[in-house]
C-alpha cells in the first residue's frame, strides 16, 4: 500500500512539475558574445520563474541582418547608432521607465544622447570607448604620440590585430585623418578607404573579431584596436598590456537594452531590463566583463576598487573631438560597404 | 520496380522545397537589386558585372588556387593512407577507418580553435621550438594555417572513397599484373590506381567543393583579411547586407562547383 502511494506521490508530483514547464514563459535574449555575466542568466530565470533563451552576435550589423530576416526577440542590446535605426525603422517599442526601479541612478551623461534624444527606446547597459591596446614591452611610448597612425609604423609589422567591423576601421582612418566619424562625404570616405589600404600594404594588419581577448591575453601581438571594456578585462588578465585613446578623437558608444515591437513578453522584458540595473547585478555584470557601467554607484565604486589600476575601465569622457556614431543614410552606408569589402578583400 | 513509383513522390516535393524554390530564390536576387525586400523588384546584372572587378577576381583565383593545392596535398597523402590501410586485414581495417572519422566527431568550429592554440605566437608549437633554441615561427594568419586547417579537416574526404574503391578491388588483378611480369610501380600505376580511379575523382570532388566553399577556417586561421570565396559571400549577407551582390557570387560559386563536377565525370567515363 505504501509503495503504491509513494508511487502516486511522485506521478503528481511530475505533473505538477510538467504542468509548472508548459506555464513557464520564454524570454528570448539577443546581446553581443562575451558580454555578459551568464550567472545572472538563471539567477533572473530563478527569480521569475521562467526561461531565457540568449543568442549572441558578433557585430551590430550581424544583428540587423537576423532581426530583418525575421527573427523574432524580446530583448536586444545593441550599439547607439543601431538603436537609432532599428527605433527609425520601427522595431522598438517604448519603454516603461516607471518599471525600471534604478532608473535615477543611471549616470546623466549617458541619457538624452542624440540617438535616442527623449530615452524612449533604451536603457544603457554599458559605455565605452574604442582604443589601441598595447603590450608595454614591446611598443615604445614615444610611438604612441602618433595617434591613429601608429597602426601604420613599419615597426609593428604584422603585429596589429584590427578589429573585423566596418564602421570601427572607418573610425579609425577617419580620426586619422581629421574628419568627422559620421561623414557622408564620399570623397572623404574615398581617403578613408586609401588610408585603410596603405596601412594593410604596410603593416599587414589582422582583421579579428573577439578572438582578440584570448590572443592578446597571452600577448600574441604588440597592439590591437578594442573596445575599452575588453581593454580593462585584457589588463586585468595581462599586466603588461596598457590602453591609449589618440588624441585625435575616438568613439565613443553606449550600448542599450531595447524591448522589440513584436515582443511578446513585455513585462518579463521590462524586468529583464530591471534586473540587470539593479546595483547587486549591474556589479557582478561589470566587474566580470570589465565594462564600463552605466549605474552611477556601481561604476564609481569598480573604478576605486576592483579596477583602480587599470585606466581602460575610466574612458575618456571629455575629449572635445570624440565622437558618437550616428545613423547612416542608406546610400552612405552602401557605398562604406562596399569599400569595406574591397579593403578586406584587396 | 514500378509499384514503387509512387514512393518516390514525396521525396519529388521534397525537392521541390528545399532544394528549386530556394535556387530559384537565390537566382532572383542575383538578377535584382531591391535588397531583402522583393516587392518593387527590378531587374539587373549589374551584380554580375561587380563580380568581374579585378578585386573580387582576384579572390576567385586565389580560392580556385588554394582548393586545388589542397586537393593535390589531400589526394598524396589521403592516397597513401587509404592504400596502407586497404593492405591490412579486413577486421583491423573497420578499426582503422573508425580512426580516421573520429576527429570528424567532433565539432569542426573545435578544431579550427585547437590549431590557433597550436599555431599562434605564444602557442604550443612556438614554446616547443623556444626550447630547442629555434626562434619563433610565424605560422598563425598564413597560408601554411589555412592550408593545414583544410587539410586536417578534409582529409577524411579523400580517404574513405578511395579506401572503398581500393578494397573493393580484386586482388587477382594484381597478381595477375605480377605473373604477366610487371614490376611493382608498373602494377601500381597500371593496375591498382587506375582501378582506384572513381574513388579518386570521389575524393577530388568532395575535397575541392569543401576547401572552395569553406569560410570558417580562413576566417579563424587566416584573419578577418583573408578573403576567400565563401568568406566574401558570407559577409555580404551576414555583416554588408547586400543579398542580391552575394547571391551573384553564390551563383558563379554554384557555376564552377558544377563545371567541376561535370568535367570530373566526363574523366571517369573517359577512363572507363
Amino acid at each position: 500500500m505504501k509503495k503504491i502511494f509513494s508511487f502516486a506521490v511522485c506521478i503528481l508530483a511530475a505533473a505538477v512539475l510538467v504542468g509548472c514547464g508548459g506555464e513557464k514563459t520564454t524570454l528570448k535574449v539577443y546581446n553581443a558574445g562575451e558580454y555578459i555575466d551568464t550567472t545572472l542568466l538563471s539567477d533572473f530565470e530563478n527569480e521569475n520563474n521562467c526561461n531565457v533563451v540568449y543568442e549572441t552576435f558578433d557585430s551590430n550589423e550581424s544583428m540587423y541582418t537576423k532581426v530583418m530576416s525575421g527573427e523574432k526577440y524580446d530583448i536586444i542590446i545593441p550599439s547607439d547608432y543601431m538603436i537609432e535605426r532599428l527605433a527609425k525603422e520601427g522595431f522598438l517599442q517604448e519603454i516603461d521607465k516607471n518599471k525600471i526601479s534604478n532608473y535615477g541612478e543611471i549616470t546623466d551623461n549617458l541619457l538624452s544622447q542624440p540617438f535616442d534624444a527623449e530615452n524612449k527606446y533604451s536603457v544603457p547597459y554599458f559605455w565605452g570607448s574604442v582604443g589601441i591596446l598595447y603590450d608595454s614591452t614591446k611598443v615604445s611610448e614615444e610611438d604612441l604620440e602618433d595617434g591613429w597612425e601608429i597602426l601604420k609604423n613599419l615597426k609593428y609589422k604584422e603585429d596589429i590585430y584590427m578589429y573585423d567591423s566596418e564602421r570601427d576601421s572607418f573610425m579609425i582612418a577617419l580620426k586619422a585623418l581629421g574628419f568627422s566619424l559620421n561623414t557622408h562625404d564620399k570623397a572623404e570616405l574615398d581617403k578613408a578607404y586609401e588610408w585603410l589600404i596603405e596601412q594593410k600594404e604596410i603593416v599587414n594588419p589582422i582583421y579579428v573579431g573577439d578572438e582578440v581577448i584570448d590572443s592578446m591575453i597571452s600577448g600574441n601581438m604588440a597592439m590591437a584596436i578594442v573596445y575599452s571594456g575588453d581593454a580593462a578585462y585584457i589588463m586585468s588578465e595581462n599586466p603588461d598590456m596598457r590602453y591609449f585613446e589618440p588624441s585625435q578623437g575616438t568613439n565613443l558608444w553606449i550600448d542599450g537594452m531595447v524591448i522589440m515591437k513584436d515582443s511578446e513578453n513585455t513585462d518579463l522584458a521590462h524586468k529583464f531590463i530591471d534586473f540587470m540595473t539593479r546595483p547587486e547585478n549591474a556589479m557582478v555584470n561589470s566587474e566580470m566583463v570589465g565594462y564600463s557601467s552605466p549605474v552611477k554607484p556601481v561604476f564609481e565604486e569598480l573604478k576605486e576598487t576592483v579596477y583602480s589600476e587599470i585606466e581602460a575601465y575610466v574612458p575618456r569622457q571629455n575629449g572635445d573631438k570624440d565622437e558618437f556614431f550616428r545613423y547612416q543614410d542608406a546610400e552612405t552606408k552602401k557605398y562604406c560597404a562596399e569599400l569595406w569589402t574591397k579593403v578586406k578583400a584587396q | 520496380m514500378r509499384y514503387f513509383k509512387n514512393l518516390v513522390k514525396p521525396y519529388i516535393a521534397w525537392t521541390a522545397v528545399m532544394i528549386v524554390i530556394p535556387i530559384f530564390m537565390m537566382l532572383l536576387y542575383s538578377i535584382t537589386n531591391s535588397g531583402n525586400s522583393l516587392v518593387n523588384i527590378q531587374f539587373t546584372f549589374e551584380n554580375f558585372k561587380r563580380f568581374t572587378e579585378p578585386v573580387y577576381l582576384s579572390v576567385f583565383i586565389k580560392s580556385i588556387k588554394l582548393g586545388l593545392i589542397t586537393v593535390v596535398i589531400c589526394l598524396v597523402l589521403g592516397y597513401a593512407l587509404a592504400y596502407i590501410i586497404s593492405q591490412f586485414k579486413e577486421s583491423t581495417q573497420g578499426v582503422l577507418i573508425l580512426l580516421v572519422t573520429i576527429p570528424m566527431w567532433i565539432n569542426m568550429l573545435l578544431r579550427t580553435y585547437a590549431w590557433i592554440s597550436l599555431l599562434s605566437d605564444n602557442g604550443i608549437i612556438n614554446a616547443f621550438l623556444d626550447k630547442l633554441g629555434i626562434g619563433p615561427i610565424k605560422m598563425m594568419y598564413t597560408d601554411f594555417a589555412v592550408m593545414i586547417g583544410q587539410i586536417c579537416d578534409f582529409l577524411p574526404f579523400m580517404i574513405i572513397p578511395i579506401h572503398t574503391s581500393l578494397s573493393k578491388m580484386d586482388k587477382s588483378y594484381v597478381e595477375a599484373a605480377y605473373d604477366l611480369g610487371a614490376n611493382p610501380v608498373q602494377t601500381f600505376f597500371k593496375v591498382v590506381f587506375k582501378l582506384s580511379i572513381p574513388g579518386v575523382l570521389n575524393g577530388i570532388i568532395m575535397v575541392f567543393l569543401l576547401s572552395i566553399s569553406t569560410f570558417v577556417i580562413p576566417k579563424l586561421l587566416g584573419g578577418g583579411q583573408y578573403v576567400l570565396i565563401g568568406n566574401l559571400i558570407e559577409s555580404q549577407f551576414v555583416s554588408v547586407g547586400d543579398w542580391n551582390f552575394g547571391s551573384a557570387l553564390s551563383i558563379v560559386l554554384a557555376g564552377i562547383i558544377l563545371f567541376a563536377i561535370k568535367w570530373m565525370k566526363k574523366i571517369d567515363t573517359g577512363e572507363n
